[in-house]
């Protein structure tokens, strides 16, 4: 699984006050730590930064390249910012996170991707908004994505669909299409485009205790469909064991069994049974409930594991 | 040629849950009214009968109403200065159940006449509402829920802001609850998952999913109904609950209800324009399975009870 550590997120207390302070040894020290706990390239995410972008792009790239030598994916709205931090990137191949089908986006994104040599993410994604369907996704991927980077002479490994995954908590009904999507845009074209998710984003405004078990039944059901990539927190133990199971077939523990299970019923096509969990354990029966919320067998509530 | 009509198949059913008491069983109504247990999708008779038929409330206040429209005035005139008239007077409209819906004005010792009266009044069993201020809630439901012990009345309105003082004093005095979510299917689970955890045997549970009138977003009430009713089918337990919903209160708020003047003079009769808004919203309702509903004028209650009995034939 590559990883691509999501950590150096504005939307952190702790990110935002070490940016106001200008404090390069939070972020070199957060950057390392996450390349020490598998990350294989490092998001920043600092906002839109409409007014400091020129100031603070290079200065964090800068800080960062000091001491990790990973790609660097430059995750912001603002294309003058991209362009800032692409200009000061001197160590491994950039990724810009994001464009999307959106006329404007898709018209100068890929072409700053183009000019840098830089890889780039597209979101399956309209001005018209986010469709629930499968197929309407691949359907971007196909007609307006692809195209679009074929007509600049992008190459095509240097392309990355994100299909976006939406949260359990207000739009289930989408959580097993973006299974579907992972499986078929695979077959979308020739070479297959990379794929990654941000996979947190499945448990958004859920209550905090059930976010990271709702991550790791769905990171199990996305790696069945052939999953490689992610936007993800790398110091998630738990999270790291699932994938190293799923990735060596390790079935040596109970856990791991079912886990690989999972993986195993969604890559088949089919749905996890009830006989695959053994439900006196407390964990294995959590684990049947996430199975069935996130499949949109079950309605979601709050409180989904009393259920 | 013979054209054979698919039918589902569903593994799920939804709770038959019986409201008030009679004599025999600890209560003083001379029936008790049993809703829900379907195990299909509403009147679709050729798929399962058809266990218990929707029934309507009529909603009566703790005292004379000022803000309720001159045409129920009218209906229900001078019976509706005195609760226990005015509930004898809706059970002779055809009620077959009562809301009594109590008002921040009444005091503890007030709402326990109030309902006592309406007790010695009609034999119908009774859903009675707070104001719909947690704090009062609590103050008038609790005494109302000792006073009334045994009588199997349905409590509300549980929220999720408040829910927990009205079901532990429904679950003390054998009565149940009615337990309202803003139109959401995650948050209508939720709150029943809550209510139940508390223990609360899930056969004293009514959900109101909440609705909107005819033109007032009664699609995404219907839509959410539709949606719920489909999940307790296929087994999930938390929704298999019987719905009550309000089109009376959510008709009569409308423009088209409310106002007799300065209004298109193609509206037509105010009059026939409110009582057909009332009655469409009800019908659409039923139609989505509700299994109460509730309802403010005696002509709507006729007519939408004239709809249940063509849509419950065979």
């Amino acid at each position: 699984m590559y990883i691509i550590g999501e950590n150096i997120h504005i939307i952190s207390e702790k990110v935002k006050e070490a940016l106001t302070n200008r404090d390069r040894e939070f972020f070199m020290d957060l950057a390392v730590k996450q390349v020490e706990a598998g990350a294989k390239a490092v998001d920043i995410n600092l906002g839109p930064r409409k007014k400091d972008f020129a100031e603070v792009w290079p200065w964090i790239i800068e800080t960062i390249e000091t001491v990790v030598d990973v790609p660097l994916s430059i995750d912001t709205t603002n294309v003058e910012g991209m362009e800032a931090a692409l200009k000061t990137i001197k160590k491994a191949q950039p990724i810009l996170n994001s464009t999307s089908a959106e006329q404007e986006r898709l018209e100068k994104i890929p072409l700053l991707a183009k000019k840098y040599g830089a890889k780039v993410i597209a979101l399956t994604m309209r001005s018209e908004g986010i469709p629930v369907e499968a197929d309407a996704r691949v359907t971007i991927a196909v007609e307006a994505l692809i195209p679009r980077m074929m007509e600049i002479d992008l190459p095509m490994e240097n392309l990355i669909i994100d299909p976006l995954v939406l949260t359990v908590s207000g739009c289930q009904q989408y959580c097993p299409h973006l299974i579907e999507t992972v499986r078929t845009l695979q077959y979308a074209w020739d070479p297959a485009p990379n794929i990654s998710v941000g996979l947190s984003n499945v448990s958004n405004a859920v209550p905090n205790e059930n976010r990271p078990l709702i991550n790791r039944v769905y990171l199990a059901m996305l790696m069945g469909v052939g999953l490689q990539m992610m936007i993800a927190n790398p110091f998630d133990k738990e999270q790291n064991d699932v994938i190293r199971w799923i990735e060596t077939k390790d079935t040596s523990k109970p856990l791991a069994k079912v886990y690989n299970k999972i993986a195993e019923r969604i890559a088949a096509g089919e749905e996890p049974q009830l006989e695959d969990f053994d439900l006196k354990d407390a964990d294995q029966s959590a684990i049947w409930k996430t199975t069935q919320i996130l499949l949109n067998k079950v309605i979601y509530a709050d409180s989904y594991l009393l259920n | 040629m013979p054209i054979e009509i698919p039918k589902d198949k569903w593994t799920g059913s939804i709770r038959a849950v019986t409201i008030g008491a009679t004599s025999a069983e600890g209560g003083t109504r001379a029936k008790s009214i049993t809703v829900g247990g379907q195990t299909s999708m509403p009147y679709l008779h050729y798929e399962a009968p058809m266990p218990n038929k929707p029934v309507i409330a009529i909603e009566i206040k703790s005292r004379k109403p000022d803000d309720w429209s001159p045409l129920l005035a009218d209906a229900w005139g001078e019976a509706m200065a005195d609760p226990a008239q005015w509930a004898k007077k809706a059970e002779e409209a055809g009620a077959d159940l009562i809301v009594v819906a109590l008002t921040l004005a009444d005091s503890p010792e007030d709402a326990v006449r109030v309902i006592k009266s309406v007790l010695s009044g009609t034999g119908l069993p009774l859903i009675v509402w707070g104001p719909g201020q947690a704090e009062k809630d609590n103050e008038l439901l609790v005494p109302i829920s000792e006073a009334t012990k045994g009588e199997k009345i349905v409590l509300g309105i549980c929220e999720d802001k408040n829910y927990r003082t009205i079901v532990a004093t429904a679950m003390a005095n054998g009565h149940l609850v009615q337990a309202r979510t803003p139109m959401d299917v995650n948050l209508s689970k939720q709150l029943n998952i809550l209510i139940s955890d508390m223990g609360m045997s899930k056969d004293r549970i009514l959900m109101d999913p909440t609705t909107g009138a005819l033109g007032y977003g009664i699609e995404y009430g219907y839509s959410v109904m539709e949606r719920l009713r489909l999940a307790a089918l296929q087994g999930d337990a938390m929704t298999q609950l019987p719905m009550i919903v309000t089109p009376g209160f959510e008709a009569w708020k409308t423009k088209e209800s409310k106002v007799g003047e300065g209004v298109p003079e193609g509206w037509g009769d105010w009059k026939a324009r409110a009582i057909n808004w009332e009655t469409l919203t009800a019908i659409a309702l039923v139609e989505s399975g509700a299994d109460v509903v509730v309802l403010r004028h005696p002509e709507s209650v006729k007519r939408v009870k004239s709809a249940i009995e063509e849509l419950v034939a065979v």
